[in-house]
């Protein structure tokens, strides 16, 4: 093997080893920022008594792509959801569904990198957030989805 | 022919009722025809449209009517939602049920509070169970304010974390514990219980611990309930009972359970854990018209026993 050869392998090796640091670093660092505008949104639901959970929903999604998270929820207790995201100029979908399919959210608002609901679930059971994120410039968009109660 | 366009009616419906809004859906549920004919007339082609006015004609209005209430009972399948399904459960804490009872009433929390002396083991299962167990009763001394017991299960959140070499990542949350509990700062208490355990679960999973870390859920699952059982029990009502409608939480363990690695679905407790939370199954399914102070009391007594069969286990 020439000493050309065994130089540009070592390139080659080193340039995919930082690519791969450099991805793994950027999305970790997405994912994060995602939680952290959910975490924006929630602060006037905090400031108004909610308790918000430490657990939350995040992943990667193709634009436009819509997403449903199964979620048990308690008659008595008014909920709050707040989704996030890395990128902006998007257009969000939030609602949150009954057993039925009806939409039982009750205030939705959208301001920049996040969005929220609000919900009275009228029973105690499992209901469905369904939720899209869509941008007109990015393919994948990094989302995080928060949830607090009170 | 009429049974064609009986199938050809029914196709059309779903998929209406699928695509469409709650007002449609309400059309249809009704069985208003001429309602829902117009409506499909707005949206679909005007071949569906000639079908379902020969259907109309031709069929027996009663029976379209059920077919329709039939399409509304399918209106929305999670298994056929047309995107992704997220397929990670956040498991409730304690204290969101309990925030529920406080407004239903005044608990006396302090006589749900239990001993918090957990024995020492080396099975991390075990481990990982009471960890659970002990942030549950957090929440519960929380909610009854009991500023000593708080710091009780602080000093066993620090050895059950140490004997799960995870103290590093714990004694921050721990500290808080003990420095809130001195303050009397509740809702501080509340969040460090909640962050102490998404800690735990988070360095297992980064240690590819994932079994571990359901364990830690479902032992907080089991202390959660078998309070929740215990208050509903005391002073009954449908409303309070009702609380108890989680069977997509039991389903998501014994999914969890059954997609764990052999030696840990074959640990006695595990499997003990399974056959309680498929009796606890049966029993939510079962509770059609809303739960019995019988099916409340058999679900407590069904928790209380595999609580107990953590704690004695060898």
């Amino acid at each position: 093997m020439s000493f050309y050869t065994r130089f540009l392998r070592r390139c080659s090796a080193t340039l995919i080893l930082v690519a791969l640091c450099f991805t793994a670093t950027r999305s970790h660092a997405t994912v994060d920022d995602a939680h952290g505008f959910a975490m924006e949104a929630a602060m006037p639901f905090v400031e108004q008594g909610f308790i918000v959970r430490e657990d939350y929903w995040n992943g990667e999604v193709k634009s436009g792509q819509k997403l449903m998270i199964k979620h048990q929820m308690f008659k008595g207790n008014e909920y709050a959801f707040w989704l996030g995201t890395a990128n902006d100029g998007v257009t969000f979908e939030l609602k949150v569904l009954d057993e039925k399919g009806k939409e039982i959210t009750i205030d939705s608002k959208t301001s920049g990198m996040f969005a929220s609901v609000r919900v009275n679930p009228p029973k105690t059971g499992t209901y469905s957030i369904v939720f899209s994120v869509t941008s007109k410039k990015e393919v994948g968009l990094f989302w995080a989805l928060a949830y607090g109660y009170r | 022919m009429i049974g064609f366009i009986h199938l050809e009616a029914k196709s059309l419906s779903l998929r209406e009722v699928a695509r469409n809004d709650e007002q449609s859906f309400k059309g249809v549920a009704s069985g208003e025809i001429r309602i829902f004919v117009c409506f499909t007339m707005t949206r679909t082609s005007f071949r569906y449209f000639t079908v379902l006015a020969l259907a109309s004609a031709f069929y027996p209005t009663s029976v379209l009517r059920a077919e329709s209430a039939k399409a509304a009972v399918q209106e929305f399948d999670p298994q056929a939602f047309p995107g992704q399904v997220v397929d990670d459960v956040v498991v409730p804490v304690p204290s969101e049920v309990f925030s529920v009872l406080d407004k239903l009433g005044e608990p006396n929390w302090r006589h749900e509070l239990r001993d918090v002396d957990f024995p020492k083991s080396s099975d991390r299962a075990k481990l990982a169970l009471m960890f659970g167990m002990v942030v549950a009763e957090g929440f519960v001394s929380v909610q009854a304010e009991d500023k000593e017991k708080v710091k009780d299960i602080g000093r066993e959140v620090i050895n059950l974390a140490t004997a799960l070499g995870l103290i590093k990542a714990v004694r921050p949350h721990a500290q808080a514990i003990l420095d809130a509990a001195d303050k009397e700062h509740w809702s501080a208490i509340r969040k460090e219980f909640d962050q102490t355990q998404k800690t735990v679960r988070d360095s297992m999973e980064q240690m590819k611990d994932l079994d571990l870390s359901q364990c830690v859920s479902m032992g907080g699952w089991l202390r959660g309930t078998a309070s929740v059982t215990s208050v509903v029990g005391k002073n009954f009502s449908a409303d309070r009972a009702e609380l108890l409608n989680q069977p997509m939480l039991v389903e998501h363990f014994l999914v969890t359970i059954n997609k764990m690695g052999s030696s840990m679905k074959e640990h006695a407790i595990i499997a003990d854990i399974a056959k309680g939370l498929t009796g606890i199954l049966a029993k939510m399914e079962g509770a059609v018209d809303g739960f019995t102070k019988e099916s409340v009391s058999e679900i407590g007594k069904t928790c209380d026993g595999l609580l107990g069969t953590i704690k004695a286990a060898k």
